[in-house]
């Protein structure tokens, strides 16, 4: 048992160099052997048998599929990234009396509700949020996510875009580009509508385009 | 009928309820049982702990397991000057049976049950009823049915008070199962209906909605259990944004609700309000105004206000002063989602007002918070004029909003459409009227009854017109 463990550590050992190291290829390789050796746990849900190392294990299965959602997000990988999340949530629900809360948590919860908001998934969206506990609705990348979606919805949509500066966590990125690609294609529906005549240069401020080329390019489309 | 005499003792109403429902096991009719439900319902509040004990022993033979688990409960709590009601003689007759009904057992236990919790003694109240679930899951008998939903209730009921509901949900799970295998339709109603409430409990929406779609459901045989589904129906539907249907089912829990049941009442009334706030519309002042609500119901009047005015800063105000009252509704989250209605409306009387206004004095109205008010108030203004909130437009060089000139309505062709659609609803129900009005086909071909079957039916008439006067009260 002991010596189990002590390979799966090594090998997350190798995982976390190769994923420092942005080699994506190996990332995956090792990943897919993490989550071999992982079925041989008992210790892990659904199981949760009593071993003696069912804390350790717990601890390391969680922070593998924590590399392995912030994997699937750097190499854009959607679908990954919702399995894998799927597999993590019961790690952050029913282990709350074993092991101790994740510092990871909240960023990867906040990631999640993004790429629900993004995906225009807004009923699974507020089902999430209700299953926050009053507190993390303090936390930063938490927030963040909620303000989103608020200012989403009411239409302040340069709110959105100006929170593409501000965000709390490098992984946040790869998101916010999808989410301003649709907030654009609001924005010019709305004024569309709103706007009988708008010069170059205000329209250009109110895309939020950094040059004139892009402008027009997306005036073609 | 049996005579419930106040001054009398509180054991022959017991024993009295007993021969209640053997009577109905042996004529196997639920009546009796619902009957004797009702009646124990009315006496718990004098029941004591000499006068349970001595009903134990009494009507359980002495010697089975049922007493043994069941007396160390009670005689706990009154060990000190015990004062035994001394018993008529002539209800002796039953202490020396020795096999029981198993329903009179189950009984047994319930009243300890409900004993228990009256005295706020959860624990054991828990314990008692984890017993009881063992013994009824020994047991398949159908006569049994409106004594085990009970008992499941209690049990839920037990464990929410000692805050341990993630327990039971495998077992309650478990129970559905059989109980829909065994087709035992009140204990399938009313275990969907505690597993709801379980997960709702926990917030776990997904989950709750996912068991809802999947399961069964015959015709109800509970009112109560019918008002508690929509009700739990209506939030989850609130939850998941779809409020049409979220407020058609509050609505209706909230009418169909017995007006005893304050509690539930004020609940419905309280998601119904806010359901209705969030499809954009202002609920009346007397819904608020109903007796016995008035309080409970302020912050949400408080809330209407806000909403209806338009003012963001008030309601940022309303919220803020009664969030520990949303928290506990558990409405927090659907108070957030009213602030686009508070903005919508904001604009609208400000387009409907002023012909042309500047986005500053738009911005500094709605008192719009944050780093570029005037880009916000752009953006929320073409937003609303795409969602069709409002008529107007954008002049961005300006930077002003002009509103549309709303031409004389009764030249478009809107009356017309609206006189359609209430004469197609008036014609509709018309028909239906007609239709229910018709005789069966082959009426007149059926045999006439002859004298004797009339007097039964006229018989059987008159107790079902009894037994529904009867429902009239309350049963949990």
């Amino acid at each position: 048992m002991e010596a189990k463990f002590a390979d799966a550590e090594k090998l997350f050992d190798r995982l976390k160099s190769a994923f420092v190291a942005q080699d994506y290829e190996t990332s995956i390789t090792l990943l897919s052997q993490l989550k071999v050796k992982l079925t041989e746990f008992s210790g892990l849900p659904p199981l949760y048998r009593q071993t003696p190392t069912q804390v350790q294990e717990l601890v390391l299965a969680r922070s593998i599929l924590e590399y392995a959602v912030i994997l699937s997000v750097k190499t854009e990988d959607q679908e990954s990234f919702e399995r894998h999340f799927l597999q993590l949530k019961p790690y952050y629900t029913d282990t709350r009396q074993l092991i101790s809360r994740s510092s990871e948590e909240y960023p990867i919860l906040g990631l999640n509700l993004l790429r629900l908001l993004v995906q225009n998934r807004i009923a699974e969206f507020h089902t999430e949020l209700e299953l926050l506990p009053p507190e993390a609705l303090d936390d930063v990348c938490l927030k963040h996510a909620i303000e989103l979606e608020q200012s989403f919805m009411e239409g302040a949509y340069n709110r959105v875009l100006n929170a593409r500066q501000a965000f709390p966590h490098e992984t946040y990125l790869y998101f916010m580009d999808l989410l301003a690609k649709t907030v654009r294609d609001e924005i010019a529906g709305c004024s569309e509508k709103a706007f009988d005549f708008l010069t170059v240069a205000d329209a250009k401020k109110i895309l939020m385009f950094s040059s004139d080329q892009e402008l027009l390019k997306y005036a073609a489309e | 009928m049996f005579a419930f005499l106040p001054l009398r003792c509180v054991y022959t109403n017991l024993k009295n309820v007993a021969a209640l429902v053997e009577k109905g096991v042996v004529s196997k009719e639920m009546r009796l049982m619902v009957r004797a439900m009702r009646h124990v319902m009315s006496i718990r509040r004098k029941l004591k702990g000499p006068t349970v004990v001595s009903f134990l022993k009494s009507t359980l033979p002495s010697g089975s397991d049922a007493l043994s688990r069941l007396l160390p409960y009670v005689s706990k709590e009154e060990e000190i000057g015990m004062d035994i009601d001394t018993p008529s003689s002539a209800l002796h007759v039953s202490s020396h049976k020795q096999s029981i009904l198993p329903e009179l057992e189950i009984f047994t236990y319930l009243l300890v049950l409900i004993f228990l919790l009256d005295k706020k003694s959860y624990d054991k109240a828990k314990a008692c009823s984890s017993g009881a679930i063992k013994r009824l899951q020994q047991l398949n008998r159908r006569t049994l049915d409106v004594l085990a939903a009970r008992i499941y209730f209690y049990y839920s009921y037990s464990y929410e008070l000692t805050n341990s509901l993630a327990e039971i949900r495998g077992t309650l799970l478990l129970l559905h199962r059989t109980a829909t295998l065994h087709h035992d339709e009140l204990g399938q109603e009313t275990l969907l209906n505690l597993l709801l409430r379980n997960y709702l409990h926990y917030n776990l929406y997904d989950q709750a909605e996912k068991l809802r779609s999947k399961t069964q459901r015959a015709e109800s045989h509970s009112h109560q259990q019918l008002c508690r589904y929509l009700y739990y129906l209506g939030r989850i539907r609130t939850i998941q944004l779809e409020y049409t249907d979220a407020k058609d089912s509050l609505m209706q829990a909230a009418r169909k609700a017995p007006l005893s049941a304050s509690g539930f009442r004020i609940q419905c009334n309280k998601w119904a309000a806010i359901v209705r706030l969030l499809l954009g519309e202002i609920p009346e002042r007397t819904t608020f105004m109903q007796p016995g609500m008035r309080k409970a119901l302020r912050p949400y009047f408080e809330l209407t206000n806000a909403v209806r005015i338009g003012d963001l800063e008030l309601f940022r105000q309303v919220a803020e002063k009664f969030s520990s009252t949303f928290y506990t509704d558990k409405t927090h989250n659907l108070i957030v989602r009213l602030r686009h209605n508070v903005i919508r409306t904001g604009l609208r009387n400000i387009s409907i007002s002023y012909s042309r206004i500047s986005l500053t004095d738009v911005a500094a109205k709605l008192h719009l918070v944050s780093a570029t008010p005037v880009d916000d108030a752009e953006s929320i203004v073409t937003k609303a004029i795409r969602d069709g909130g409002i008529d107007a437009i954008v002049d961005h060089a300006n930077g002003w909003m002009q509103s549309k000139e709303t031409g004389d309505i009764y030249s478009t062709q809107e009356p017309q459409l609206a006189f359609h659609s209430r004469i197609a609803f008036c014609l509709n129900t018309h028909n239906e009227a007609v239709k229910a009005l018709r005789f069966p086909p082959n009426a007149h071909k059926k045999e006439l009854e002859s004298a004797e079957k009339r007097r039964e039916r006229q018989q059987q008439e008159q107790e079902l017109a009894k037994h529904i006067a009867e429902e009239d009260d309350d049963e949990f």
